[in-house]
């Protein structure tokens, strides 16, 4: 048994020192991702007693990086820039990843599974959404930009949807790095909690603005999702999200309440985000406008149920009140 | 200069990987660029111990590569025909399917093994350019009031190389078929990205890395060493690129399958007699087919070979199989 572990930390380091061989001579964009991997497995070969969560520090810092550039649509643009002049060499570089280190069929040794490489084709080919839309075609450019061939799109059966579904994934995740980063913050005392109003209201509004870069698209990819085929995906994603959020927002509720938080979440968010779809105001102004009103009326709506149910014990009892009163005055309550 | 170093060490690599299977098969070193089919087949004794099927029939293999090119020399002919009549027209549908299921972009080279007449690569070329377009079309209805700016520049890009960078490569082994096949380009006026070559599935004479997809229709299974044109398909591949080949295989259905092998069997030598006037080539025909081997252990060889991501389709009941895999 600890031979065995022994054996998977070697094939751990291994791996690693595999990485670390590749990464120096790898051009940037291949060098962030090599770079990520080697953080992935280093901290791996420290924690290995406790393997709960991956760790978020150095992988949180690189999406925030990527979310703060998504904001700024400066990032894509500049990478793919350095793609291009050194095309051949990252052709040599992501080759070493898959083919080089195994050849014997396994895909279990590999130091990239295909599903990781299908996720970082699809990462690249977000670039060329605003260009090509959610379509075959921005995979194939995405591809392309890795140096492979734009017949490896074959291995994405669903087509555009993987892409959106890859996209909503991605998008997904960044959430909760940045939900969990504050949460942190605010367990370490370095930041006051929020109320439950604003809360919402911030993660709402920092998901949507994740749409920014793509929004002219964006009508076409939630027809995608509303296909037949992907509407399991999408609502399974969609109530994840929301679940994420009302956990974070400090939600414990046992009981209908668990319900009906969510699917007030979930209306909020999809009328959001048609809203946004058509808003054309500077910065989505209108937008947040929206939002921050329709929070509004859902917390109006919870004082509003809450004052009922009070207002409505008070009078039951005040009733209660005034018939045993009644009774104490014509004497019925006396014990003959 | 590292990087060159670690395409000198995976070339070794490949290198030491085939000289293993090579000298497995008993033939000497080779440098995977032009060979001639021929001249180092018969020159081991290892080699001709060994034997293999051909049909039902049990021959060396040195001898079935011969007795293949015959087979497909005396049928080459009528082999169009011949398919129609035998299929009943459906193996027009299946090669559709094969190009659907490839989805090709613009600008993909194709390489076509065993292509023979050519019928998967003119399917390709009017593919691609159907989708160019259909994209033109889509363009242009989506800008339905051009500013200057868009009609000028669409006066620049009118030369731009648009269906020729497609390319097809048809790749046979027979010269009476790939002659065929050039017929057939002449007469439907296509000739814009296609060429033919002469080669053998199991030592193609390309160099690594050329193409984005290779298929081989129902020509796979006439190959003496199978694993060995696997090999050959991984290497002329470029990274990502896609493996796709078109067989018959086992039928998974027991009723379909009674019905299949009595019109095999029954029917099929007899068109060939009545029609190409040859019964034995398509009686070897048939019986290639029960001899080859079913969907997923030829999923398995495609995966030995170093391919991923390797999946199958069952096209009319399992008679023909859609196998693909990737390098990647």
């Amino acid at each position: 048994m600890a031979a065995l572990l022994r054996g998977l930390r070697a094939g751990r380091a291994l791996r690693g020192l595999g990485s670390v061989v590749a990464a120096p001579t790898a051009p940037t964009r291949q060098c962030s991702s090599l770079r990520r991997g080697f953080h992935r497995t280093a901290p791996r070969l420290q924690d290995e007693p406790k393997s709960d969560k991956p760790p978020t520090s150095s992988s949180s810092t690189t999406y925030h990086e990527h979310y703060q550039a998504h904001s700024a649509e400066q990032d894509p643009a500049a990478a793919s820039q350095e793609d291009s002049p050194s095309g051949p060499a990252a052709e040599e570089a992501s080759r070493p990843n898959t083919s080089y280190q195994d050849q014997s069929g396994e895909q279990g040794e590999e130091y990239e599974t295909e599903e990781q490489l299908q996720a970082r084709i699809l990462t690249a080919a977000l670039e060329f959404v605003p260009l090509h839309g959610w379509s075959m075609e921005a995979i194939a450019s995405g591809a392309e930009t890795l140096g492979l061939s734009s017949a490896s799109t074959g291995m994405f059966y669903n087509g555009a949807g993987d892409l959106v579904l890859h996209f909503i994934t991605q998008c997904n995740s960044q959430l909760t790095e940045i939900l969990a980063e504050q949460h942190k913050q605010v367990h370490l005392g370095q930041a006051e909690p929020k109320k439950t109003a604003d809360f919402l209201r911030d993660a709402v509004e920092t998901r949507l603005r994740m749409h920014i870069p793509y929004i002219d698209s964006w009508p076409q990819a939630m027809s995608i999702l509303l296909l037949p085929h992907n509407i399991p995906n999408s609502l399974k994603h969609l109530s994840t999200l929301v679940d994420d959020i009302w956990y974070y927002a400090g939600d414990r509720s046992t009981d209908m309440d668990w319900y009906t938080k969510r699917a007030a979440l979930t209306g909020i968010y999809n009328t959001t985000e048609l809203v946004m779809l058509q808003d054309s105001s500077p910065d989505f102004q209108d937008t947040w406008n929206f939002l921050d009103n329709r929070i509004q009326d859902v917390v109006n709506m919870a004082t509003t149920a809450k004052q009922v149910q009070s207002t409505g014990e008070a009078v039951v009892q005040g009733l209660m009140g005034a018939a045993l009163t009644l009774k104490n005055l014509t004497g019925m309550n006396q014990r003959r | 200069m590292a990087a060159s170093m670690r395409l000198l060490v995976r070339r070794a690599i490949r290198l030491s990987h085939k000289n293993i299977n090579v000298t497995a098969a008993g033939l000497s070193g080779r440098s995977g660029s032009c060979w001639e089919p021929s001249s180092c087949r018969c020159f081991s004794d290892a080699a001709e111990d060994r034997s293999t099927h051909f049909g039902f029939e049990t021959v060396p293999e040195t001898e079935k590569a011969k007795r293949v090119y015959k087979v497909f020399e005396n049928v080459a002919q009528k082999y169009d025909t011949m398919n129609d009549a035998m299929s009943l027209g459906i193996h027009r549908l299946w090669k559709d399917t094969l190009l659907h299921v490839m989805h090709p972009q613009p600008g993909v080279r194709l390489l076509d093994v065993a292509g023979g007449t050519g019928d998967i690569a003119f399917r390709f070329l009017e593919y691609i350019r159907s989708q160019q377009e259909r994209q033109k079309r889509r363009a242009a209805r989506s800008v339905q009031t051009p500013s200057w700016q868009d009609i000028s520049s669409s006066y620049s890009t009118e030369d731009e190389v648009g269906p020729q960078e497609s390319r097809a490569v048809v790749c046979d082994i027979n010269k009476e078929m790939l002659k065929m096949g050039k017929q057939k380009a002449d007469s439907l006026g296509v000739s814009a990205g296609l060429s033919w070559v002469v080669g053998d599935a199991e030592e193609l004479p390309f160099d690594d890395d050329q193409f984005d997809i290779y298929t081989i229709a129902f020509g796979i299974r006439n190959v003496t060493h199978i694993d060995q044109a696997l090999q050959e398909a991984l290497r002329v591949l470029k990274p990502g690129g896609r493996f796709m080949c078109l067989e018959f295989s086992k039928v998974t259905n027991p009723l379909l399958a009674r019905l299949y092998d009595a019109y095999s069997f029954q029917m099929i030598p007899v068109l060939g007699e009545v029609i190409a006037g040859d019964w034995k080539s398509y009686q070897y025909l048939v019986e290639s087919i029960r001899k080859f081997p079913d969907q997923e252990e030829f999923k398995q060889m495609i995966e030995d070979a170093g391919f991923y991501s390797v999946q199958y389709y069952n096209l009319t009941g399992g008679i023909v199989a859609l196998h693909s895999g990737f390098k990647l």
